[in-house]
């Protein structure tokens, strides 16, 4: 036998090694590392399980929507020379998923400026989906000079208050705020829109799925540069009682997602261009990518609920 | 049972609840999150590998890849609160209590792997210097 070492290891076994010993910490190696890839195709193949994808696809029950947002119509700079084609190609995307989406939310920054063009040109886009309905919130860009009016005059009716409201649809509830036009340096939900949430949710029960929609993360992403909800604690304590809570935002620009309890948080991208990632740079100012690597930056995303689930499936697309 | 032993099943059990944690917050969604979702899977996966095989050998391999999967593990949550990892930054004990488990579970397997080496070290007879 050819020992290269005689000392003895932690549990009576020599510290160096036999041949014999280095075949066998090889074979447990190639046994780690084949049982790792194995794991590794399990656990990725359970989050998006095919044959639960195609029984969404095929249930007529099942709840299918999208989101979009960040699309600042209107935005001139070397981050994103065409916005509006970037949107475009947002709506074209939407409309050939392969399935027509129950709804399309947009979640705020519609515009960059909230001039009446601007809101104009949106409206017109957005009447392009192939959907069943479009519903938005306003981000603090459709807010600039009015507190919101031109916002809720081209997508307020119905709502409540500054522009909040609720619906129902196969059985998920949803929850649409406005966090941007009371804001300083955090997003702020006020205390009308709180009694409004606290109200809306109480005769609802407990396992009904809750999705909520706000421009500003509801969860405290990165308070520096104002990436948080002063109040949205207070909102969230309505809803602790609820077994499923999916609250989804832009204003990021990027995807993230965080995980408190029953809510999952999840931000969106934009169909504009990117921001920094929080902390990185002096703020949130628009990134000028190298040429070709804005497209990967920038995509949508679509949500489906299938009836009898826990959580709702979400899944994100690069802009096509 | 063998304290040794009783300590590497513990370990092997420590590092499969990492691996736990870290592949169910892959599937509720960190897997959107680029270079932080493959290495989430990547750390559940191992995780959940090598504690299987740490029941069944004490091969010092094994023992170095848990440590270091455990390690890993730990730093990838400090730098996350602290620098950030590609971007990626996150706050206190959130997710909650998914974050604070998962710190325990990564702690209690590091220690209980070291169990051996303490063992040795207290079995050894001191050195003498007089002759």
């Amino acid at each position: 036998m050819t020992t290269l070492e005689s000392a003895h290891g932690p549990e009576g076994g020599p510290v160096g090694m036999s041949r014999r010993q280095l075949l066998r910490h090889t074979a447990w190696f190639g046994a780690a590392v084949v049982l790792t890839v194995t794991s590794g195709e399990v656990i990725s193949h359970l989050g998006t399980p095919p044959a639960a994808a195609a029984a969404v696809a095929q249930d007529p029950h099942a709840l299918r929507f999208v989101q979009i947002s960040d699309s600042h119509l209107g935005f001139h700079g070397p981050a994103n020379t065409d916005v509006t084609g970037s949107f475009s190609r947002a709506i074209n995307q939407v409309n050939t998923l392969g399935f027509r989406p129950d709804f399309v939310m947009h979640t705020g920054d519609l515009t960059h400026l909230s001039t009446p063009a601007q809101f104009d040109q949106v409206r017109q886009m957005l009447g392009g989906l192939r959907t069943g309905q479009v519903f938005t919130v306003p981000g603090e860009h459709d807010s600039v000079d009015d507190h919101g009016q031109k916002y809720r005059a081209a997508f307020g009716s119905g709502t409540r208050g500054d522009g909040w409201y609720s619906f129902d649809i196969k059985g998920v509830h949803f929850i649409a705020l406005v966090n941007t036009l009371a804001l300083e340096k955090l997003g702020h939900l006020g205390t009308d829109q709180l009694e409004f949430v606290r109200k809306d949710v109480a005769g609802l029960s407990s396992d009904t799925p809750i999705v909520v929609f706000s421009h500003i993360p509801l969860f405290a992403m990165y308070p520096t540069w104002g990436w948080g909800t002063d109040d949205a604690t207070q909102a969230l304590s309505y809803l602790r009682r609820f077994s499923s809570v999916t609250c989804l935002n832009g204003h990021v620009h990027q995807l993230f997602t965080k995980t408190d309890g029953n809510v999952t948080f999840y931000s969106a991208t934009t169909t504009a261009y990117p921001l920094p990632h929080p902390g990185q740079g002096p703020g949130p100012i628009p990134l000028t990518l190298p040429a070709g690597q804005l497209g990967p930056a920038l995509g949508i995303r679509d949500v489906s609920y299938q009836p009898g689930q826990h959580a709702l499936a979400i899944r994100d697309r690069r802009l096509a | 049972m063998n304290p040794i032993l009783l300590a590497r099943v513990t370990a092997a059990g420590c590092l499969a609840g990492s691996g736990v944690i870290h592949a169910q917050l892959y599937l509720t969604g960190y897997r959107t999150i680029p270079w932080i979702g493959p290495a989430f899977l990547l750390q559940a996966s191992g995780s959940f590998a090598v504690a299987l095989l740490l029941l069944l050998s004490s091969a010092a391999v094994l023992r170095l890849a848990a440590a270091a999967i455990a390690a890993g593990a730990l730093v990838g949550f400090i730098a996350s609160r602290t620098i950030g990892v590609l971007g990626f930054v996150e706050y206190g004990l959130l997710p909650a209590p998914q974050a604070l488990i998962s710190v325990l579970v990564e702690i209690g397997a590091l220690a209980l792997l070291a169990v051996p080496f303490l063992d040795r070290t207290a079995a050894r007879p001191a050195l003498s210097l007089s002759r």
